[in-house]
């Protein structure tokens, strides 16, 4: 049985040739963790030594752009790492490799300029690219389909912005966004009205908030490192938008409460939209529509910070759901598991965790100390704390002691570094014209955070799920357009 | 036609030609062309080329490349090209083939699709999305009847403005001017449009199951619910009489048939070779013998387990012949743990043994349960979502540079919290003995003669007669991470799940000294110091773990031993898996190990790729051959099975099976859209049960492009149809072919072909169709095979 001599092979498959990408793999992703490195040192400069580089009148390097570099060839830099792995033996690794680095740069582009020309022409180009990306797979027609698709929005937030940049130039003469910062104080008529509800639209549109979201949920025919990147990078950019031109938009309260309610109602219905969804990836491009609504509902109450530190954390978030998306096949059983009910005890315990919890979040960030719209930010960390209480106590099979501590040990942290990541983000960012500029409540604000009560207790008790026309309508609207379902499999001919 | 039954009948019919798909979490190995297995091989790719727009053949680039490595025999290939009087050479007819290759047109697409996809999807999840269909436990038919008046997608026209009460008498509506004769053809054409869909429907109405009884749906449903859609949006509704009969074989079957001899022929004399030798007169006792799945991954382990040390391996059909539904410890879920064409015959719980460290496994599973839990509720309610995005965000971010950086820093971390969550084998027990009282649909357990028989059996097909003091049964299953088709990776035989438990089972049952007694009565002598135990074998790393819990103190040393040896045949079996994915080569375990934890990896191990031929004989026939992971190897001893039952029973259940999943390969290689799933890396898993491509539409049920290729053009997988080898007298092979007529129309049909290597003639013999068979000897003297496929028209 031991033979001492090599065995005799029979019908040897053929040596793979070389199934790593390309050369040009390698170098990009080197090259975007050599950026990496330097955003970080860049950030250091900025928030330790006051650091504030400038081209005048075409770059300028403050705390917005340092965390944006940071973020974005982080997030890049990920994504390259991953799919030198992932994409090997792919036919057009080289091109998909490009156009990832490509973006990248405009990434940190849009976030350096400070000419409103070169400001626009990132933002072009970063949705040429992304069209790009989710039409990589060019011998599929609906891949195709989709990257046309993209392309019409994205033109379509191009023409918005330039539109809106136009005006303020009109109106103020200054051709750079610190010029226009400096100038917009004094602009308060119909031309800075028109051109502040231009640069919303733009924003809206990048950031796929309803009704622009069709774009986003027919886009997962782009690889899925592409997907990562752009829901962690490319719909950021509403957000980026707004905070640069915050000067130009918080001057009309009637337009901050337009942000609110917008972004407040993506907030909402995302989340239903994605509780219909049995596709992985629809699921989590209905989330990302919620989360920027949140984004942008955070910038409509005025803290820009807290809007900034958002994107990026929810790009960590969602870009490792991405890319685990492949792990998403269980095997389930149809009953659900049954849960104890909550008695007196838990339900102090749940209060006094949740209030606790809401406490440190405003001592640690300040939100919510004072009577304005940051009560509201509060108010849903409350909400959210106490949902993981009660769910940890409902869940049957831990001990009760075990059950007490946990959530209090799970949240506590987790508020405390949120609450670290904000405070630094505030701190980077400090020096841009507005960072922070809590709006006074009003009756509408107490809408919204009714709004959102009802439907945390209607989803609670399963409320909503009796209405079969709702049902419809939800499953509907997350629909992509029809133009890009692969419903004739022989159509799938790249390969 | 018109009564009720009569159409449900012709429904059924019509739906032949779809293969049954089975939800994802349980890939079970299927011909996709099962329902086309009674015509030629040709003929059944042409017809479904049809229906759904599939390639039967490889594309001339592939056999461009074989060819010129000399995978494709020159002289072979002319000699059957001019036999069917092909005289151009080669390369021109590489070229002709070529140019006819041209895209397929896109067929006429219509709204049907895509709004039947939308409500199939939501239909058909399992427990993916939060809200689910209303009324779906009412059926499909009925819940779309429900969801359509506020479907403003479905024009309010035709027989969907009100849908009757019940699908038959929809589909008559709809049907009312078309005469009764073309209804089969008008429903195959519907039954094939989707027919990802309609496989799992198909395979789900048969089956049943927990899903199937809170979302009841039926063909029929389904039917009614598509023609009603046709009937609102105008689309067609019959099918285009354009069908062009062609009976002769094409090119690409020459080609493909002159790829598969020259394989053939290299395999069947070395095969024969040492036949003629039969050499085995080895009298020791072996150390320990090894019994693995008949996977053709095993026979990479097994070369190294036996280089390693005084070993003996056999193969075995992975589920070790004990066809049971397996419920693991802590699982809401039962499976089928036996091959596709086996029904489940006895239910195996796990019982908790050993209390402490039940409840050890307990606590910490439980609070990692907890962690699971809480994650999702937190993400599901609209509004706590978005403060949990931002007190969790950083710790993603963590994870996501430790996953991406440094996947073999994983792997251990994933290994160290196995390590302290007990494992299942260590304090629990598979319920083998018979329990009445805890009988469910399926008996729990098993009777005594029940066990003697599947113990029996396992030593009558191997041929084993002689037992050393330890025998290991080691099924087997793979470790990936962030992989819809893991399942796909794991043992075919027990219907895509892993193997130790059945494993566990026949240890367990061979351990029973009863057992043992009675084995003895039917000539079977278990020594007194043989212990049986099972193990897995880990087919991405090629770790073979052994659950020692029965073992005693006595054969310690031996298992120790045993096991240092299995680590020198692992460290052997990585380096050739390193070297035939082009990985890093230089830590072979290592590399292996990073591939098994790594979420960007799409090609974490081979799988059964290559698969080209199944050995039925002794291992002296291949134990000095390297025939590279591309063999199914069952142990088979014509000279212990004088009446031939043995052999039997191997040609009707795992050749079959074989067939399927070599087929399953072969035709997801030869066209990835339609037989396979495409690239991994625009798949979209949907409700649990598959995956889409992009934005949805079809299910798509095949092996996906990752699991066959090498790169764009470069198929690892050699798209050969499987060749199989008997080691027995062919007069007793063409006995069981004479008594098994669906295995002798499989044969003559090609989807299969079998050389018998006869040892009491010393030849070997091709068989050609129609229980002839043509002497290898002879053959080689005239260099030229006779047509097979000339003979079938």
């Amino acid at each position: 049985m031991t033979g001492n001599h090599e065995p005799k092979t029979v019908g040897q498959i053929p040596q793979p040739s070389t199934t790593s990408t390309p050369f040009a793999a390698l170098a990009f992703t080197r090259l975007v963790w050599v950026l990496f490195a330097a955003s970080l040192a860049v950030l250091a400069g900025v928030v330790a030594a006051d650091w504030r580089p400038a081209v005048a009148g075409v770059l300028a390097i403050d705390g917005l752009t340092a965390v944006m570099w940071v973020a974005a060839t982080f997030f890049s830099g990920i994504v390259h790492s991953y799919s030198r792995r992932y994409m090997a033996g792919e036919a057009h690794a080289g091109r998909f490799f490009r156009n990832i680095f490509a973006f990248t740069l405009a990434v940190a582009v849009l976030v350096a300029a400070d000419h409103v020309a070169l400001f626009v022409a990132a933002w072009l180009a970063m949705g040429l690219l992304m069209a790009a990306l989710i039409g990589h797979v060019r011998g599929w027609s609906q891949a195709r389909a989709a990257g046309r698709l993209a392309r019409r929005y994205f033109l379509l937030s191009s023409l918005s912005l330039t539109g809106g940049v136009a005006l303020l130039w009109w109106e103020t003469g200054a051709t750079t966004i610190s010029g226009i910062a400096a100038a917009v104080g004094a602009t308060s008529g119909p031309v800075g009205l028109a051109a502040a509800s231009a640069l919303v639209v733009a924003a809206l549109v990048q950031s796929a908030l309803l009704p622009f979201h069709t774009w986003l949920l027919s886009s997962m025919t782009a690889p899925t490192p592409a997907s990562a990147l752009m829901h962690a990078g490319f719909v950021n950019a509403g957000g980026i938008l707004l905070v640069r031109f915050a000067p130009a938009v918080v001057e009309y309260p009637a337009i901050m409460m337009a942000i609110v309610v917008l972004g407040a109602t993506s907030a909402l219905l995302g989340k239903l939209l994605k509780s219909v969804q049995p596709n992985v990836k629809r699921k989590l491009g209905c989330s990302t529509v919620g989360q920027m609504g949140f984004m942008i509902l955070q910038t409509g109450l005025g803290f820009f910070a807290a809007a900034i530190t958002h994107l990026v954390l929810h790009g960590f978030y969602k870009a490792y759901l991405f890319l685990s998306a492949g792990g998403q096949v269980e095997h389930t059983a149809p009953t659900g598991t049954s849960d104890r009910s909550v008695d007196f005890l838990d339900a102090v315990v749940v209060a006094v965790t949740a209030i606790g919890g809401g406490a440190l979040f405003a001592l640690l960030t300040g939100k919510g100390t004072s009577v304005d719209s940051g009560l509201l930010l509060v108010f849903f960390v409350v909400l959210t704390t106490m949902h993981a209480a009660r769910d940890v106590l409902s869940h049957s099979d831990l001990p009760a002691g075990v059950r007490y501590v946990v959530v209090p040990l799970a949240a506590v942290p987790a508020i405390g570094l949120y609450g670290v990541v904000y405070n630094g983000i505030t701190a980077a960012m400090a020096g841009l014209p507005v960072v922070s500029a809590p709006t006074a409540l009003t009756p509408l604000h107490w809408v919204v955070t009714a709004v959102f009560l009802a439907a945390y207790v209607a989803i609670e008790l399963d409320a909503v799920e009796h209405s079969t026309r709702l049902y419809v309508w939800l499953v509907n609207t997350a629909q992509p357009a029809p133009v890009t379902l692969l419903t004739a499999t022989e159509e799938y001919n790249e390969y | 036609m018109s009564t009720e039954p009569a159409i449900r009948d012709c429904i059924e019919r019509a739906a032949e030609p779809v293969g049954p798909a089975w939800p994802l979490h349980s890939f079970v190995t299927a011909n996709p062309l099962h329902g086309f297995e009674d015509d030629p091989f040709h003929e059944a790719v042409q017809q479904a080329n049809e229906l759904f727009g599939g390639d039967g053949y490889p594309s001339a680039a592939v056999f461009r490349r074989a060819w010129e490595s000399g995978a494709i025999d020159d002289q072979r290939l002319i000699d059957r090209l001019a036999a069917h009087g092909y005289e151009a050479d080669p390369e021109t007819l590489l070229d002709r083939m070529a140019a006819a290759e041209e895209t397929d047109e896109p067929t006429a697409r219509d709204r049907v699709d895509e709004v039947l996809t939308k409500w199939l999807a939501t239909f058909l999840d399992q427990g993916q999305a939060d809200w689910s269909l209303p009324n779906r436990e009412a059926g499909f038919y009925a819940a779309f009847r429900e969801v359509t008046p506020y479907d403003g997608a479905i024009p309010d026209s035709g027989v969907v403005a009100d849908l009757p009460e019940e699908p038959v008498t929809a589909i008559k509506s709809v049907l009312a001017d078309v005469p009764e004769g073309r209804w089969q053809d008008i429903f195959e054409m519907h039954l094939t449009a989707l027919s990802g869909w309609t496989g799992l429907v198909k395979q789900r109405a048969a089956a049943g199951g927990g899903w199937q009884a809170s979302a009841p749906i039926t063909l029929t449903d389904y039917l009614a619910v598509r023609l009603a859609l046709v009937d609102a949006f105008d689309a067609p509704l019959e099918p285009d009489t354009d069908g062009c009969d062609d009976d002769s074989a094409p090119l690409a079957e020459l080609w493909l048939q002159a790829w598969e001899e020259s394989y053939r022929a290299e395999l069947v004399e070395a095969v024969a070779d040492r036949s003629a030798v039969e050499s085995d007169t080895d009298e020791t006792r072996p150390g320990a013998q090894l019994v693995f799945c008949i996977d053709t991954r095993s026979e990479i382990i097994r070369r190294h387990v036996e280089a390693a040390g005084p070993y003996e391996t056999h193969g075995y059909a992975g589920f070790f012949g004990v066809p049971m539904r397996h419920q693991g410890h802590d699982e809401d879920v039962t499976v089928d743990a036996c091959p596709p064409i086996v029904d489940a015959q006895h239910r195996i719980d796990e019982e908790e043994i050993d209390c402490d460290a039940a409840d050890a496994y307990g606590r910490r599973a439980g609070l990692l349960d907890t962690g699971e839990h809480l994650l999702k509720a937190l993400k599901q309610n609209a509004a706590t979502a978005y403060s949990f995005v931002e007190n969790t965000g950083s710790a993603y971010g963590a994870a996501l540079a430790a996953r991406t950086l440094v996947p073999t820093a994983v792997h251990d971390t994933v290994a160290a919290v196995d390590e302290w969550v007990p494992d299942v084998h260590d304090y629990c027990e598979p319920t083998v003995d018979h329990d009445p009282s805890a009988d469910t649909v399926l008996p729990r357990g098993l009777t005594h003669e029940q066990k003697v028989e599947y113990a029996a059996n396992a030593f009558e097909l191997m041929g084993i007669e002689e037992f050393g003091r330890l025998v290991v049964f080691a099924g087997h299953a793979s470790q990936t991470a962030n992989n819809p088709f893991d399942s796909s990776l794991d043992c075919g035989a027990c219907a895509g799940n892993p193997g130790g438990p059945n494993a566990r089972v026949l240890a367990t049952i061979c351990n029973d000294e009863a057992v043992q007694k009675s084995l003895r009565e039917r000539g079977i002598n278990v020594p007194d110091d043989t212990v049986f135990l099972a193990g897995e074998h880990n087919t991405t790393t090629d770790e073979v773990t052994l659950f020692d819990g029965d073992v005693p103190e006595s054969h310690r040393a031996d298992l120790e031993q045993l096991r240092a040896d299995l680590a020198t045949a692992q460290a052997g079996a990585a380096a050739e898996r390193t070297e035939s994915m082009d990985a890093d080569t230089s830590a072979p375990v290592r590399e292996t190990q990073r591939r098994a934890a790594d979420w960007a990896e799409t090609r974490p191990e081979w799988g059964l790729a290559g698969n080209a031929a199944f050995v039925i004989g002794p291992r002296s026939l291949t134990a000095d051959l390297d025939l590279d992971g591309r063999a199914f190897l069952h142990s088979y001893d014509y000279s212990t099975d004088p009446d031939g039952e043995a052999l039997e029973a191997i040609l009707t259940g795992p050749m079959v099976v074989t067939q399927w999943i070599n087929n399953q390969y072969y035709f997801a290689t030869v066209d990835t859209a339609v037989y396979g799933s495409g690239s991994k890396i625009t798949q979209n898993p949907v409700g649990n049960v598959g995956v889409v491509q992009g934005n949805g539409g079809d299910l798509l049920t095949g092996l996906p492009l990752q699991s066959l290729t090498v790169g764009a053009d470069e198929p690892y997988h050699q798209p050969l149809r499987l060749s199989t080898v008997v080691h027995a007298p062919v007069e007793q092979v063409e006995e069981i072919l004479a008594d098994h007529d669906d295995l002798a129309t499989l044969l003559d049909n090609g989807w299969l072909s079998l050389t018998v290597v006869d040892p009491t003639k010393d030849d070997a013999f091709h068989y050609e169709g129609e229980l002839t068979w043509d002497a290898v000897s002879a053959e080689t003297q005239q260099a030229v095979g006779a047509p097979a496929v000339a003979a079938d028209d």
